[in-house]
């Protein structure tokens, strides 16, 4: 029966759902009718009038919702010019809901970002190394020219996030799936990406000299101007993936071509697109699987 | 459970005042407010849950009243409300308000 009330609030909290005010509202909500249920079932109600009698004390919960809806907006709209420019090393901010929140040229190293929903944010020119991100949702965000060093991302829901030319060294991605995040301009050589699927991600001039990026999944990446010196992609999966290099014949995009040859693809398995682009640039694929 | 439409419209402006007044004697959570509400009118009211939580959350947001997590060590955990400073303050004027108004509608009908 408890499910019967729960399913009944679900059907009523549906639109609002992701809204935390409101989902705080459902839980004491959900807590108070199964309190009554409880003691209506003790003054001898059979479930079915007992079930009716407690749905009819909710009374218009529409109205409230939408207005417990509209004070957390406001908190949110609070929240979100304060923290440019400022100083604040070492914060909490674990678990906060920030939509579009601005933290520009602020320094926040080593703080607890984690669990909090940050959509839209952005953290331009920021300092913010050895910070944790961990199921920090980072959808949307700007991360540009920021000092992320040593930063925790395990488990970060990273959805068209942008973290170019910031410094992330020694930041650690660990059961990451990387959907559309822009990379481009970033040095990667000692960022250390763990379980990662890595889905339309920008890499284009990046530095990924030695990088070992084996076993890990790449679907619609770029790696377009990209140092990829001595790589590695053992036991790797590419699926469309593109190895461009500048258009013309630069000294650059020599370059480029001596690097693909020195990447190790050993083990690795690929799309037939994917295969024949990389075999166009003279690299070694005498150990891939086609797929 | 009688609510009729007439006296719940007179109720429900005061209704911040009621939880005032509740939370003023004892923190208290959401369910134990809607009871006490019922046994005191002897069954003749009933909060409904939505209004309560109106004014909880309204409360909460203007700083009368905050909540916390009690720490029950079975069944489900529960928010619990407290009176602050500034929501004494509310209740008193408040109160005042409701004695000056209930002389002049006595007056008059």
């Amino acid at each position: 029966m408890n499910d019967r009330i729960k399913q009944y609030l679900d059907g009523i909290f549906a639109l609002y759902d992701g809204v935390k005010s409101v989902n705080e509202l459902k839980a004491d909500l959900l807590s108070d009718l199964q309190e009554r249920f409880c003691e209506l079932k003790a003054d001898g109600n059979d479930d079915e009038t007992a079930f009716k009698i407690t749905i009819d004390s909710i009374g218009d919960i529409e109205q409230t919702v939408q207005d417990v809806a509209n004070l957390s907006r406001s908190l949110e709209r609070q929240v979100l010019t304060n923290f440019s420019v400022s100083n604040l090393p070492k914060s909490d901010f674990a678990g906060v809901t920030a939509h579009k929140g601005k933290f520009e040229v602020s320094t926040l190293c080593g703080s607890d970002f984690s669990g909090a929903d940050l959509t839209g944010s952005s953290f331009k020119i920021s300092g913010v190394r050895d910070s944790n991100f961990d199921g920090t949702n980072l959808t949307d965000c700007t991360l540009y020219m920021n000092n992320l060093t040593g930063a925790s991302f395990n488990q970060s829901i990273l959805v068209r996030t942008e973290f170019n030319m910031s410094e992330i060294t020694h930041a650690k991605f660990t059961d990451v799936k990387l959907i559309d995040v822009k990379l481009i301009m970033t040095d990667l050589r000692k960022t250390i990406f763990e379980n990662c699927t890595f889905n339309g991600v920008d890499f284009n001039y990046c530095d990924l000299r030695g990088m070992s990026l084996d076993g890990l999944t790449f679907i619609g990446v770029k790696f377009d101007k990209t140092a990829l010196n001595e790589v590695t992609f053992k036991g790797a999966t590419l699926k469309n993936v593109s190895f461009i290099a500048a258009s013309t014949w630069t000294s650059w995009s020599k370059k480029y071509y001596r690097a693909i040859k020195t990447i190790c693809f050993d083990g690795a398995m690929m799309d037939k697109l994917t295969f024949a682009s990389l075999k166009g640039l003279g690299a070694d694929l005498s150990k891939v699987t086609v797929i | 459970m009688v609510e009729s439409n007439i006296s719940s419209d007179l109720i429900r402006g005061h209704i911040d005042t009621i939880i005032l007044k509740l939370l003023g004697d004892g923190d208290k959570y959401g369910y134990e407010i809607t009871r006490i509400i019922h046994s005191k009118t002897n069954g003749e009211f009933e909060l409904k849950e939505a209004t309560m939580y109106s004014g909880l959350k309204r409360l909460e947001h203007e700083g009368s009243i905050l909540s916390y997590w009690g720490d029950e060590t079975q069944g489900g955990r529960r928010r619990y409300y407290s009176i602050t400073k500034k929501g004494r303050q509310l209740f008193d004027k408040n109160k005042k308000n409701w004695e000056l108004t209930k002389k002049i509608i006595e007056k008059l009908i």
